[in-house]
């Protein structure tokens, strides 16, 4: 029942190639280089804007994810906020859409407002929680980001179902006829392109 | 002796195609070991948007500056065992600038019958924005905690600030400011309109 002589050095000998192998291939992993960074690009452009802001919403949002798998399970929670900034652009001012009524009265026919503004800064953002199985690899940042990218979505659409444009354009009315009477208009009418009457 | 031996044959051939396999993610060729462990495209689970502030302002935004950085953190070493790791994102935004209309008062507007005077307070930078999806991870090397990552993030925010200056855009913003309320004032009927605006620092 004694093993075969002949045949230890011959297992020996095949761990020493496997080894071998294997260190071969230790430095190949060490040599190859992971892909190249990219050079420095850069797209500065300046661009004329016109836009009066004249609501800011301030909003938060409970980020969280679950990874649930047989293997493991890898949690994720994060803390959100974005700051909303909605008014109108007078770009889209028109000549005919100030009309005056001799010196002292004045109609100006405003575009309806949108959401000129979105920030979601990452001072504002806290990672609550993250946990990952033992055979769970951590959360990246890639991975991060794009939890992120989704939360900055949900917040861009639930904010377009807030009240933030009838805001916007109650506050820009209250605004411009304020700042017209300061120029000595006694009577100014504000009113929204499209719909006439008081948002 | 046999089986420890025939267990080490199986480790050292594991070992190999691990070996194997390592090279060819790195080059692209596979996918990474850990993204075979990760699922399908995440989602995160519905949770609701809470308004936390309502603020009436009165700011208006005479310049944009549209932005795309490569922030390289460099090769950082941790203790103990001095791992490496290292962050390359490409960060894309915009800064706004602009002026803070709810600082104008009574003194600010003076009328004498065609003529008009506008004092306007200086042009600043009103917003630096950067939002998740302006991030894109380029390079992760090692362990970044993101808390690391946030002080990198701001970096960017700072530099973006920097470049916009650097590039002009407070005086640009003055600028603008000057020729789009002179138009308005003369639609309103105004003969002569003065735009006065202070230097931005």
């Amino acid at each position: 029942m004694n093993a075969d002589p002949q045949k230890k050095p011959v297992t020996r000998k095949r761990l020493l190639i496997l080894a071998g192998v294997i260190l071969a291939l230790l430095a190949v992993n060490l040599a190859v280089p992971r892909k190249k960074v990219p050079p420095y690009v850069s797209a500065r452009t300046l661009k004329d804007l016109a836009e009066l802001a004249t609501v800011q919403y301030s909003v938060t949002k409970i980020v969280s994810y679950k990874d649930v798998a047989w293997y493991g399970d890898r949690k994720i929670l994060f803390e959100t906020a974005a700051t909303v900034k909605a008014g109108i652009d007078l770009n889209e001012l028109a000549d005919q859409d100030i009309k005056l009524e001799g010196d002292s009265a004045v109609t100006v026919s405003l575009p309806r407002p949108r959401i000129l503004l979105f920030n979601m800064k990452p001072e504002h953002m806290r990672e609550i929680f993250n946990e990952s199985g033992i055979l769970r690899s951590n959360f990246s940042n890639q991975e991060k980001d794009g939890l992120l990218s989704q939360g900055e979505k949900d917040i861009r659409a639930k904010v377009a179902g807030m009240d933030i444009l009838q805001r916007a354009a109650r506050n820009a009315r209250t605004l411009i006829e304020s700042w017209l009477t300061k120029t000595g208009f006694k009577t100014v009418h504000v009113v929204f392109k499209g719909k006439g009457g008081r948002p | 002796m046999k089986k420890i031996l025939s267990l080490l044959n199986l480790v050292a051939m594991l070992a190999i195609l691990l070996l194997l396999y390592g090279p060819l993610a790195k080059i692209g060729l596979l996918p990474s070991l850990p993204s075979l462990f990760r699922g399908g495209t995440p989602k995160i689970e519905e949770t609701p948007a809470i308004i936390q502030q309502v603020k009436n302002i009165a700011q208006m935004f005479t310049q944009t500056f549209y932005d795309e950085y490569v922030y390289d953190t460099g090769v950082m070493r941790t203790p103990p065992f001095n791992a490496n790791k290292r962050l390359i994102f490409i960060a894309k935004g915009e800064v706004i600038a602009g002026f803070d209309l709810s600082e104008l008062n009574e003194k600010s507007i003076i009328r004498r019958g065609k003529s008009i005077v506008v004092k306007l307070p200086p042009a600043r930078i009103l917003d630096v924005v950067i939002n998740p999806s302006g991030f894109e991870t380029f390079l992760e090397e090692g362990e970044i905690t993101f808390e690391e990552s946030k002080k990198f993030r701001e970096d960017a925010r700072r530099i973006f600030d920097r470049n916009a200056r650097d590039k002009g855009i407070l005086k640009n913003s003055a600028e603008q400011g000057r020729q789009m309320l002179e138009k308005f004032f003369r639609l309103l009927g105004f003969e002569t309109v003065d735009i006065i605006i202070p230097e931005s620092r």
